[in-house]
């Protein structure tokens, strides 16, 4: 159960984080040939294209340190005794 | 001669930092060496990646951008580097995590337990010959900058032996740990310096928004998209460049032993958010600085503007300000150099002589990966010599080269079906069309849609094709024993959870 809303959050997480790139990559929806407005001495899509950069800064800030999401250094010692285990059950194996 | 007392203070703290590191004992063995015995600390690790990639370009080439090409440069270095944030994190968790239980020290290893020696010894190569023109770059920089800054005091020949002399010394005696600390002094001091200089820049005209209302009666078009007839900043153009430069960024050496280098989860996760955040700050204030030199120092056509940074600090700050301001482009050059060389020496001996003599022992590597570090210098000095060899043309097909090792890279991670077939088979066609693109069109074709590449430029051309000969290929073919045999660590259920 707690598996599947891992999964879930982080479906929502990788979806926002690709449409935000994309939108990084290319003003598609915000920009326009020829004369723009401006906005702080800006053209308004150079403003905007600002605004996604941060919006997606802070974004994975928040899945890389404020969800369950991402990996701590809680974690570390667990997983590196498992992978440790492993690569010893290898090892024995190949010896023999 | 300020200049000159500057950059000679800057390249003797860089020796004295790295002696340092070697004083301390932290060079003793090989894991110590090439990876600091993964002990860097997220204040090291941020500013010392940020160092590793930005380079001359990021400073003057994009105040050069931004003077000739107006508001469409932020799509080049800026908000489009962003998203390493998120790719690095997913791309190299596993890096980090088997990096550390398999006591990895260079790039090759992961390819090399995932697919076999011979990916390993391929990838080696491709990032070297891709690293090589980018790092001859960055040294004819050095000496063009050297040269003007000194008035012609040290000539550009001597500049190119200056330098690389002082930076091949404090890698060969420091290690990842003294390079580290180095690139994250460098780091800050750059940063610095173009806050200081933007500062004094839009000040000249009363504030940033009046000195972008004169550029803007005077040149229109520098706040446009798709002008000189839907050309400069067209879509397509946007997104081939956006992406490449991110892509590329991936799969450069500098994540990988910066990776291994991290001491904490939390210092890797704030190294990679970090880079693109200020990367969105740092180097859109270069692009906005030449921007704003349009109505500072006027009428700069080609290659005259690449020197815009330097004119317009000194013609907006007092001549010792101007000159630490151009210095800190300088210690972006020399960052850069610094991590991709020592990079490249660390695949060489860890990747190569390691495999063939597997014996080989500890300090013996050391020592390798020095002379690498040496022969490497010399020679990049050495094809630096001729400042007409078209290798700032070269450095561009640099990133799109490396970004191929891409697919490779995150099947070994993420995809248990991909096979050293499809890997090997993925990585030599991406290159070779990346070549072939650039030998058939020159930089135009590699950077510029293409009508005949269905509007892609030839760098995503070659990257989607290396990714469909990746799939393809992996999928014809069986995995191997090697392939198989790596699926329970790469795949281990505690690295999913």
């Amino acid at each position: 159960m707690a598996s599947n809303v891992k999964k879930k959050k982080n479906a929502l997480f990788l979806i926002v984080f690709l449409v935000l790139t994309v939108l990084c990559w290319c003003p598609i929806g915000y920009g326009s040939y020829g004369e723009v407005g401006l906005i702080m001495g800006m053209p308004s899509w150079a403003f905007i294209l600002l605004l996604i950069g941060a919006v997606l800064f802070v974004v994975e800030w928040i899945y890389l340190f404020c969800t369950d999401l991402a990996l701590y250094d809680e974690d570390l010692e667990e997983i590196k005794a498992a992978l440790h285990a492993t690569i010893t059950e290898e090892t024995i194996l190949e010896e023999n | 001669m300020v200049a000159v007392i500057i950059i000679t203070g800057i390249c003797l703290v860089s020796v004295y930092i790295s002696y340092v590191a070697f004083r301390k004992g932290f060079t003793k063995n090989a894991d110590d060496y090439f990876v600091a015995g993964s002990s860097l600390g997220y204040f090291v690790l941020i500013f010392s990646l940020l160092a590793s990639f930005l380079s001359a370009f990021s400073m003057f080439g994009m105040a050069s951008f931004g003077y000739r090409l107006g508001y469409g440069s932020l799509y080049v270095l800026t908000a489009n580097l962003v998203p390493l944030g998120f790719l690095w994190y997913f791309m190299h968790k596993k890096t980090f995590l088997l990096g550390r239980a398999r006591k990895w020290m260079s790039m090759g290893a992961p390819f090399g337990e995932r697919y076999g020696t011979p990916m390993k010894i391929i990838l080696v190569l491709v990032v070297l010959v891709a690293s090589i023109p980018y790092v001859v770059a960055q040294i004819q920089g050095i000496g063009v900058m050297l040269e003007a800054m000194s008035e012609g005091l040290i000539s550009f020949h001597m500049g190119l032996f200056f330098v690389p002399f002082f930076i091949a010394l404090y890698l060969m005696m420091g290690g990842m740990k003294g390079a580290a600390w180095v690139n994250a002094i460098q780091g800050v001091f750059f940063s610095v310096m173009v806050f200081v200089l933007f500062f004094f820049v839009m000040m000249k005209n009363g504030g940033f928004i009046p000195t972008m209302d004169l550029v803007m009666a005077k040149h229109p078009t520098l706040f446009q998209l798709g002008w000189a007839g839907g050309k400069v900043w067209s879509y397509p153009m946007i997104f081939g460049m956006a992406s490449a430069m991110c892509l590329g960024c991936v799969c450069f050496p500098q994540p990988y032993m910066h990776a291994y280098s991290s001491r904490s989860a939390r210092g890797l996760k704030a190294m990679f958010l970090s880079f693109g955040g200020i990367c969105l700050v740092v180097i859109t204030l270069p692009t906005l600085v030449g921007i704003a030199g349009n109505i500072i120092v006027p009428g700069l056509k080609g290659v005259a503007a690449d020197k815009i940074y330097g004119l317009v600090a000194s013609a907006t700050m007092p001549d010792w300000l101007a000159a630490f301001a151009v210095a800190g482009g300088f210690t972006a050059a020399m960052s850069t150099v610094n991590g991709l060389v020592f990079g490249n020496a660390t695949n060489l001996s860890v990747d190569i002589i390691k495999t063939l003599r597997p014996e080989t022992g500890s300090s013996e590597l050391i020592g390798l990966a020095r002379i690498f570090v040496a022969i490497i210098m010399a020679i990049c000095v050495a094809i630096a010599w001729n400042p007409n060899t078209p290798v700032a043309e070269l450095s561009i097909i640099a990133f799109g080269t490396v970004a191929v090792t891409f697919f490779a890279l995150w099947g070994a991670y993420y995809w248990k079906r991909a096979t050293a077939t499809g890997a090997i088979l993925s990585t030599l066609v991406g290159v070779s069309l990346n070549v072939g693109f650039f030998f058939a069109g020159g930089k135009a074709m590699v950077l510029f849609p293409q009508a005949s590449l269905f509007q892609l430029n030839g760098f995503l051309a070659a990257f989607i094709i290396s990714g469909i000969v990746f799939f393809v290929g992996s999928l014809l073919t069986t995995p191997g024993k090697t392939e198989t045999k790596s699926l329970k660590l790469f795949f281990h259920p505690i690295l999913t959870q």
